[in-house]
């Protein structure tokens, strides 16, 4: 029984699922018969390096916005890392990543605490931290390229596996874990319900304020981690990296189906957001488009998908 | 029972009005009222009785399916919008939400007629000025035309609202000799007593000027302060008094406003008598300053403490005090032996075992999500792998089922997302929540507002169920039967004060069912 | 007894200012402060002129969103429209002559309704709708202007100096501020905007159209945008970056919020946003010509900005802060 109505119905419900799987689709089939390299061995090797550390960054900002916030340090946070590790790795040696999470993870804290305590919007608190944290970022670099050279670092992210780089695997294996969080624990249960329901959520069995703190951390924690794959996989930054990723990590999480009013969505979807993304960067890249179009085509992407997800019956008043 | 309106002196009748929604719910059904010139009518009645409705009718907001306006004698069509009902001397002032806090006072007094006021597209702020002064003298609204709104007392920011709502009726109009009829959609919600006294004795001032429609279910006030008043009820206007004629006694309007046929109330679900437990919780002379003093009172297992009180009386703060929304200054609140903290919200209550359920649609339910979810959201640690925090998703969905299946709530599925529920089955859903979770302590904000009779029986039967199984519970409704169908005892409050404590028995005898 | 006597000097309208707007002391003590602390080099005439250079830049940047901040919105927009505009009078210049200057204007006002018309339509949060679309023109201007900055020659006269020591920039800012402190104070359209921020409900309740005035208000922000963008066009050089930097966004936010503008809206406005602009030059050159380490500045500001949208998100209970 697949009437026309049934299956134009079905179409309707499962549009955010659909959606972002036909555009991958696009986007795989048009780049390949621009560039017939897209999808050879080399292709792949540089579409997974370019996907593998935004999706655990991605991961992150998706937890914050299913509570219907925004984190705007998590470019600033992943550059911070990066720089810690590059900085530091001589003297403290592997040590030096447990360093640079811990102080991603207070930095998210600092976030959350002022969102949850002292009632400031949280994309102006994390506006206020990301500038600090650049601040910091200037100040340890002072702007010059650091080269990594430590190997045992660079493997982290360079070791080949069954033929893929090892940051693939630290991708899925940060994605899937964020599934597990989102779906199957207490944690993602009430992220889910702070975005769905504030007062509903204050109501029932947990620490609104407390959560949201959390949310920050891992938030924070995750954009750390993609900071140091970044550095194990480039082998070098300036205080110049990072800068322009806000908006295509916004495009990627909306792109997948999280939408802005929170509640709905979650990492899962996540990934074909990344892939949608990351793999228009690719292509891009590999047809020598420069940064410039891509800025203006993720520009559109996050307008065009922001109307797209957002669940307009719920708002009364946007701000 | 009677009208008795002298032609000449009516200003605003309207006659037979009817009105239903969706072709199913009749929500007005052949209404005939009037206002005179410079009076006070009152309009009562429970929630869900068509006041409101029938003020919205008024002033342009839904259109009538049937029925007349007469306008000083004269048959004139139904307003399409507020601002065609100011034309006619209609203007609305509403129960909340209608103060801009940030605007000065003449700035809000003129809010959206401004067009005498502008030259060469400049607003003339001195002119403004000077008849805003002018007008809040003539009204006897005492404040300073240049105050900013947040600045001002509760009492005296309605009072600008509903000079604001006189003015509009005059700029609209075009004639000042046109008496404005303001609809005051309960106006004295947010305002504590001395508030409220001095709203009323500058509404009587202000009746010189200008006929009231007076929307309220409190009914002190409205014998006080209202010249006739009447009662709806289920959408029919079921009594009129004229208090020039004769004063009615409090007990008569609360039985007009609430009387139903005695076989619908006594539900057959009736638990009493008891045995008394240990005391799971107690008050001691709780208070928060401007809503309500001195509440000192033991719960004890097994019991049901019902609060009651009109509207404003102060009983839903004490409920949201207990269940930590609200916090209070003196006192103590006692559970199980530990003093609680005045300032502790929900969830550290609901760790000492008080659990909340507000009836409130979409206060506690997350619409898009499944049953499922809403029940376990308050059941994590029941769900809950033995060493990790991770969802046993078979526990869970079988928790659903159980609660599904015990308060028979309709649906294909525990998958089904809640938006889709019908209102009395969203309510199970959230009662079930708390069925589930078995709090010492059950604290019932109004738990059967706006649903059918079906699943308030439901409703009613689980929770007694609950009761026998040893857990208190505190109710506050609007709804008298709710205190006679699940309280042992029933405090009665008024004033933010406990006035005297009722048996069910005694309870029935005084508000009459 | 020495105290009431000092209190009965200063006169209730001072005081009443004071506590309305505190941070006229907090100018005042970065000034005082600053002027102890280095007074060759900060009460320097040169320094004036500096201070007064970025002080228009600032307030220029900062004018048309602290309307849109008025009634509760954020309006990100302005660096694209001045970057964007910069290319486009390039484009424009072998066509229209000197008269390519107005096509920053003409896209601010466009840009404004377009994000007025989506972010009261389609609903979505104005920070992240004008942040896209700032990126979107960011990437707009370098590809049309071939990844470098072109600079346009003949609008020399915009800032031709005409008083010395006063940039005449900042001339040309004083009838801009005048009439968006005018727009907002002395027509309807600003006694809606401030009723929309204050109380979006009640507004819709009193009759008002609120969408028609939100659209209208971010026009106005691309408008003042544009005005201020043309000016800016000369002060900054005759050609715009083609490079986004963090701090161009910031500072003018910095401006709004230190001014006293609630992000919440409903209160402050331009007026405001002038003060705020003037304590922030003054703070930021103080910092500047101290022996601190020039990037410690850029965390300064981060603190800075912290701190002041802190203290004036105060009192928000009650209000669902995402």
């Amino acid at each position: 029984m697949t009437s026309p109505s049934l299956s134009r119905e079905w179409l309707r419900r499962n549009m955010t699922t659909v959606g972002p799987i036909v555009f991958v689709v696009a986007v795989v089939v048009g780049f390949q018969m621009m560039n017939p390299f897209f999808l050879r061995y080399q292709g792949i090797i540089s579409l997974v390096y370019s996907m593998s550390y935004f999706l655990v960054a991605a991961c992150g900002l998706t937890f914050v916005i299913m509570t219907g916030s925004f984190d705007f340090s998590v470019p600033s946070l992943l550059k911070l890392s990066a720089l810690l590790c590059v900085l530091y790795i001589e003297e403290l040696g592997l040590w030096v990543i447990p360093l640079a999470l811990l102080v991603c993870v207070g930095f998210g804290f600092i976030n959350g605490l002022f969102l949850a305590k002292f009632n400031v919007p949280s994309f102006m608190a994390t506006l206020g931290v990301s500038i600090v944290v650049e601040g910091i970022a200037l100040y340890l670099s002072k702007g010059f390229l650091q080269i990594m050279d430590d190997r045992a670092f660079r493997s982290l992210a360079t070791t080949f596996i069954v033929g893929l780089p090892s940051v693939f695997y630290w991708g899925m294996g940060i994605w899937l874990i964020s599934i597990f969080l989102a779906m199957g624990t207490a944690f993602g249960r009430r992220t889910y319900a702070v975005g769905g329901n504030l007062i509903g959520a204050g109501l029932s069995d947990m620490n609104v304020a407390r959560h949201r703190i959390y949310v920050f951390m891992l938030s924070g924690l995750l954009s750390g981690l993609a900071g140091v794959l970044y550095m194990a996989q480039m082998g070098g930054g300036s205080v110049e990296m990072g800068a322009d990723m806000a908006i295509p990590l916004f495009a990627s999480v909306v792109a997948g189906g999280t939408a802005l009013t929170g509640g709905v969505g979650g990492p899962h979807r996540t990934l074909l957001g990344v892939i949608i993304i990351t793999w228009i960067q690719a292509g891009m890249n590999m047809l020598a488009i420069g940064r410039d179009i891509q800025m203006l085509t993720f520009g559109l992407i996050a307008i065009g998908m922001s109307i797209a997800t957002i669940d307009r019956k719920r708002i009364k008043i946007i701000k | 029972m009677r009208m008795g309106i002298a032609m000449d002196d009516s200003l605003l009748e309207v006659k037979g009005v009817s009105k239903t929604f969706g072709g199913v719910v009749r929500a007005l059904d052949d209404i005939s009222l009037a206002a005179r010139r410079n009076e006070i009518v009152g309009v009562v009645g429970e929630n869900g009785a068509g006041k409101s409705t029938l003020m919205k009718i008024l002033v342009g907001v839904y259109p009538p399916d049937k029925g007349e306006l007469y306008h000083k004698g004269e048959k004139v069509p139904f307003p399409k919008d507020p601002k065609e009902a100011a034309k006619r001397g209609i203007s609305i002032v509403y129960q909340e939400k209608g103060v801009i806090p940030w605007l000065k006072v003449y700035q809000f007094l003129f809010l959206g007629h401004e067009d005498k006021y502008v030259k060469f597209s400049i607003l003339q702020t001195d002119k403004m000025k000077k008849h805003a002064a002018a007008i809040l003298e003539e009204l006897h609204v005492k404040c300073d035309a240049e105050a900013f709104m947040y600045e001002l007392p509760l009492s005296t920011q309605k009072m600008v609202e509903i000079a604001r709502a006189i003015l509009s009726v005059r700029l609209e109009s075009g004639e000042d000799g046109t008496t404005p009829i303001i609809i005051l959609d309960e106006p004295t919600g947010p305002l504590n007593d001395e508030e409220r006294r001095e709203l009323f004795s500058d509404l009587l001032k202000m009746k010189k000027n200008a006929s009231f429609f007076f929307i309220s279910h409190i009914i002190p006030e409205v014998r006080e302060f209202t010249d006739r008043v009447h009662v709806l009820r289920d959408g029919k206007l079921v009594a009129n008094y004229d208090f020039s004629e004769e004063k009615i006694a409090e007990e008569d309007l609360f039985r007009a406003i609430v009387g139903r046929e005695s076989s619908e109330y006594i539900s057959k679900q009736e638990v009493k008598g008891v045995d008394r437990g240990a005391v799971g919780l107690t008050a001691k002379n709780m208070t928060k300053k401007g809503h309500y003093y001195d509440i000192s009172f033991d719960l004890h297992k097994g019991e049901c403490v019902g609060i009651f009180g009109p509207a404003g009386s102060g009983k839903s703060q004490i409920i949201r005090t207990i269940a930590g929304i609200m916090s209070f200054e003196r006192g103590e609140l006692i559970v199980k032996g530990h003093k609680l903290k005045a300032s502790a919200p929900p969830h550290v209550r609901l760790r000492s075992g008080i659990g909340y359920f507000s009836g409130e649609t979409g206060k506690e339910l997350f619409f898009n999500w499944p049953i499922v979810k809403n029940i376990s959201i308050v059941n994590m640690q029941k769900i809950l792998g033995k060493f990790m925090p991770v969802i046993n998703f078979n526990a869970e969905r079988k928790m659903a089922q159980r609660i599904v299946h015990r308060l028979r709530i309709r649906t294909p599925s525990v998958n089904t997302d809640c938006y889709s529920l019908s209102g009395g089955n969203k309510q199970k859903v959230s009662v079930g929540k708390w069925v589930e979770r078995k709090p010492d302590i059950l604290l019932l904000d109004d738990p059967t507002i706006g649903i059918d009779v079906g699943a308030r029986e439901d409703i009613y039967e689980v929770l007694s169920e609950m009761k026998k199984s040893g857990i208190s519970m505190i109710l506050v409704s609007d709804d008298p039967k709710e205190y006679s169908i699940l309280c042992d005892r029933i405090m009665f409050v008024m004033d933010g004060r406990i006035q005297n404590v009722l048996g069910p028995d005694e309870f029935r005898k005084v508000v009459g069912i | 007894m020495k105290r009431s006597s000092g209190n009965r000097l200063i006169p209730p309208v001072i005081i009443r200012t004071l506590k309305n707007q505190p941070v006229i002391i907090a100018l005042i003590a970065v000034f005082v402060m600053f002027s102890i602390l280095y007074p060759d080099r900060f009460l320097s005439l040169l320094n004036f002129k500096t201070i007064l250079r970025q002080f228009v830049t600032l307030t220029l940047f900062a004018m048309g969103p602290s309307i849109v901040v008025v009634t509760g919105s954020l309006d990100l927009s302005y660096v694209g429209i001045w970057m964007l505009g910069g290319v486009l009078v390039w484009l424009c210049m072998p066509v229209l002559g000197l008269f390519s200057i107005l096509v920053i204007l003409l896209l601010g006002v466009a840009t404004g309704f377009l994000i007025g018309v989506i972010q009261a339509k389609a609903k979505i949060p104005s920070f992240i709708l004008t942040l896209s679309l700032l990126v979107t023109y960011w990437g707009l201007t370098a590809k049309l202007a071939g990844g470098y900055p072109r600079i346009v020659r003949g609008f020399e006269f915009i800032t031709a100096p005409l008083i010395p020591y006063i940039p005449t920039a900042f001339l040309w800012s004083i009838p801009i501020i005048f009439a968006a402190v005018f727009i907002m104070k002395y027509t309807r359209i600003g006694t809606y905007l401030y009723a929309i921020g204050s109380n979006e409900e009640g507004a819709r309740l009193a009759g008002i159209n609120v969408d028609k005035y939100k659209i209208l208000a971010f026009t106005l922000s691309g408008l003042f945008t544009g005005i201020g963008s043309m000016i800016l066009f000369q002060h900054l050089g005759g050609s715009t970056p083609v490079e986004l930097k963090l701090n161009t966004l910031v500072w003018p936010l910095v401006a709004i919020v230190l001014g006293g503008t609630p992000l919440m809206g409903g209160s402050g406005g331009p007026q405001r946003t002038i003060l705020g602009a003037l304590t922030f030059t003054v703070f930021y050159r103080g910092v500047y010509l101290s022996p601190l380490h020039p990037y410690s500045i850029q965390l300064l500001v981060g603190l800075l900005l912290i701190v002041s949208i802190t203290v004036s998100a105060r009192g928000l209970k009650g209000v669902t802060i995402t």
